[in-house]
């Protein structure tokens, strides 16, 4: 498939700290990437250097298969970009500010009409056309200014942290409003440090660290580079320490641990690993609640390439 | 480009802070100038400042001098200045202790002006003696150097020819040349160079609404900026329509500023309209310039940007007189370079050469000083400004 982006050999430095080091990637048609990785990683110095904001020390960037530069307002044309900072006129509407920014790329004033609309429709924001920016709540600020950088249709999309401070409801509409996007046929690069949302939309994953890229790949590819296979929570009320001894025993059993009446297993393989320790409950007659099984997240990957937490940076 | 420079011109007038400071705070601070000076003006030309001249031998010798203060002091002179008494100089210093004159005038090597305090009867005192002392000095120049040449070759017919001959010499070396009868044909109106300190302010104040509109388009210095920066709309192009659309703004601020100071506070600008727009346009050109230049240069928030213009502008205003003319009058003596680099001065300047003077030289030259100045400062910011990608952002 056709190439949107393609980054080579990108490095950038602030004085004595390289913030991007030596990245190539490419990003296809119509897919979404997320650049996922702490705050600090260079997601958004990455981003700004894609869009010819910032000066970089090395390396070549093309998008559209031509080479990306401050003057190229063909390659321009094309993009749309939802800064993590919400990047609005405090003096205009809602659709007043949708309007100047389309108003950026679009000129026909009835083509832009109807961009406006979808843009607003697309985020969800209809009921609130006249209302000033004050006047709106941090999540739907956030979804306006989603309309403002994708209301002329851009084919190219660059979304930096959009969900950053959202109430769940707004996240939601973001998320869906990303997808609807897609399947319009826009390729998205997609910024994050919450690694759901990337689970959740993103067709190929990046995770960035220091600057650097630490591994790359489909959500499946990335879980795999995982060595535990299986995480099992139980709620055990008073597990006398002999148990604990016991299940540490347990087949493929890599990890155990107990607090708060909440009994974690890590099993690095094996299957029907739950029905296992039904079993030696039913045996040892000890009363059990809710249990849950999970795969891998993108955290354990991050913590496993790293040995830090994702979520915690 | 119109889409720009519509929304330009929307975003301005919706900023309240910005259109308090630039359309608002002139007006109000105008109407406060009027309330308390008024009256004072009303009293000022009534009042005829008291002097004494200390009688001695110089003084009776130098009959320039002399003949200037009788003028001065003519009773039937209907703009008289000055109340002059002629005493000896222990009776001068008695009368100055006892406070029955603003100061007395002691002719040594030269005229010398004692005076017990600061205020605007002893700047005016001050001022006077010593436009009469450096118009007498040109006079003798000219006359010397005409004498030195003339006298041997017989070209002096009639000497009354001889002197008008030098006095216009004098008016064309000398523009700003406040003679005798200048002094007395207008009453040096402290309103009126209120007024034109606080229209220098309303045109450097202008300068808050091209930093606000630039600060919008930089990506070094907004989030709207970076978002505009990577729009398909050439720099240039966007650039230029937000710097037409912050001077239309500021020059519709001071249309109102001066529709209000003139109709209703019945300020009385003088005869000249048109050169009074021109230096309006000039003015505001260079407030423009002070602002897109701070906002290029200055890497900070919007607010703090706007504190440094205004403090900025008040300063330069402050130094030209605006909060009493006496300082104007100590740094035309002392640092006159100073007066000569600040807008404030330039602009009031202009307006009162237009004013007082017959001639234009004065004006003109301050609008070039003006001009350049804004050329100055707007080749500065484009320097900054065509910088198309960031180190840091």
């Amino acid at each position: 498939m056709e190439n949107t982006i393609e980054v080579k050999n990108l490095t950038k430095k602030y004085k004595n700290l390289t913030a991007i080091n030596d990245l190539s990637f490419s990003v296809k048609k119509g897919e979404i990437l997320g650049l996922l990785g702490p705050n600090g990683s260079g997601k958004s110095t990455t981003i700004n250097c894609l869009l010819s904001l910032l000066s970089y020390d090395q390396g070549s960037i093309k998008i559209f298969n031509e080479e990306m530069t401050p003057d190229s307002y063909e390659i321009k044309r094309k993009i749309g970009v939802v800064f993590q900072e919400v990047a609005i006129f405090e003096e205009l509407t809602v659709k007043d500010n949708i309007d100047y920014f389309c108003g950026l790329y679009i000129k026909d004033k009835n083509t832009r009409k109807k961009y406006i609309e979808d843009a607003i429709k697309l985020v969800g924001l209809e009921k609130f056309k006249k209302f000033y920016p004050k006047q709106l709540s941090g999540g739907l600020l956030r979804r306006l200014n989603i309309a403002c950088g994708i209301a002329h249709k851009p084919k190219l999309i660059f979304l930096d942290e959009p969900t950053v401070a959202v109430d769940p409801q707004s996240r939601n509409n973001i998320l869906d409003g990303i997808q609807k996007l897609r399947n319009q046929g826009a390729t998205i690069i997609y910024t994050t440090h919450y690694m759901e949302e990337v689970e959740l939309i993103c067709d190929r994953i990046i995770i960035l660290d220091k600057g650097k890229i630490i591994a790359s790949g489909t959500l499946d590819e990335l879980k795999s580079l995982a060595t535990i296979e299986e995480k099992v929570s139980v709620e055990v009320q008073d597990l006398e320490e002999k148990y604990l001894e016991e299940i540490k025993k347990l087949k493929y059993v890599d990890l155990v641990t107990y607090q708060n009446n909440n009994l974690q297993i890590t099993y690095k393989k094996g299957q029907n690993n739950i029905s296992h320790l039904i079993d030696f409950f039913n045996k040892n007659k000890i009363a059990y609640n809710k249990i849950f099984s999970e795969r891998p997240t993108l955290n354990d990957v991050f913590l496993e390439l790293t040995g830090r937490e994702l979520r915690n940076e | 480009m119109r889409h720009n420079f519509k929304y330009t011109l929307k975003i301005l007038f919706q900023n309240k802070a910005l259109i308090f400071w630039t359309f608002a705070f002139p007006i109000i601070l105008g109407t406060f100038f009027n309330m308390a000076f008024s009256d004072i003006e009303k009293n000022e030309k009534l009042a005829i400042i008291d002097v004494a001249v200390v009688k001695n031998e110089k003084f009776e010798n130098d009959e320039f001098l002399k003949n200037a203060l009788k003028i001065l002091s003519d009773k039937k002179n209907k703009d008289q200045l000055f109340n002059i008494e002629y005493v000896n100089q222990k009776q001068a210093k008695k009368l100055l202790v006892e406070d029955k004159i603003t100061g007395y005038l002691i002719v040594t090597n030269k005229p010398k002006i004692v005076i017990k305090s600061n205020g605007i009867n002893e700047t005016i005192f001050k001022y006077i003696i010593e436009e009469i002392t450096t118009t007498k000095k040109m006079v003798n120049i000219i006359a010397n150097n005409r004498l030195y040449k003339e006298i041997p070759t017989n070209k002096i017919s009639n000497i009354e020819n001889f002197y008008t001959s030098i006095y216009k010499k004098i008016l064309s070396l000398k523009d700003e040349s406040i003679n005798i009868k200048d002094i007395s044909n207008k009453n040096l109106s402290y309103t009126m160079i209120e007024f034109y300190t606080l229209i220098a302010m309303a045109c450097l104040y202008g300068g808050i609404i091209g930093m606000t509109a630039i600060n919008n388009n930089l990506p070094n210095m907004s989030n709207k900026g970076k978002r505009i920066a990577i729009s398909s709309i050439p720099k240039k192009k966007l650039l230029l329509s937000t710097v037409a659309a912050s001077y239309l703004v500021q020059l519709i601020g001071l249309i109102l500023l001066f529709i209000y100071t003139i109709f209703i506070l019945k300020i009385d600008y003088g005869d000249n309209i048109f050169l009074i727009i021109l230096l309006s346009l000039v003015s505001s050109l260079a407030g423009l310039s002070l602002g897109i230049t701070v906002s290029c240069l200055i890497k900070s928030s919007e607010n703090t940007k706007t504190g440094i213009i205004l403090a900025l502008t008040m300063f330069c205003c402050f130094l030209s007189g605006m909060m009493g003319i006496t300082m104007k009058y100590i740094i035309d003596k002392n640092i006159p370079l100073l007066n000569k680099i600040n807008p404030a001065s330039m602009i009031t300047d202009g307006f009162y050469s237009l004013y007082y003077y017959d001639t234009l030289s004065r004006y003109t030259k301050n609008i070039i000083s003006l001009l350049i100045f804004s050329i100055i400062l707007l080749v500065i910011a484009t320097f900054c400004l065509r910088r198309q990608k960031y180190d840091n952002i």
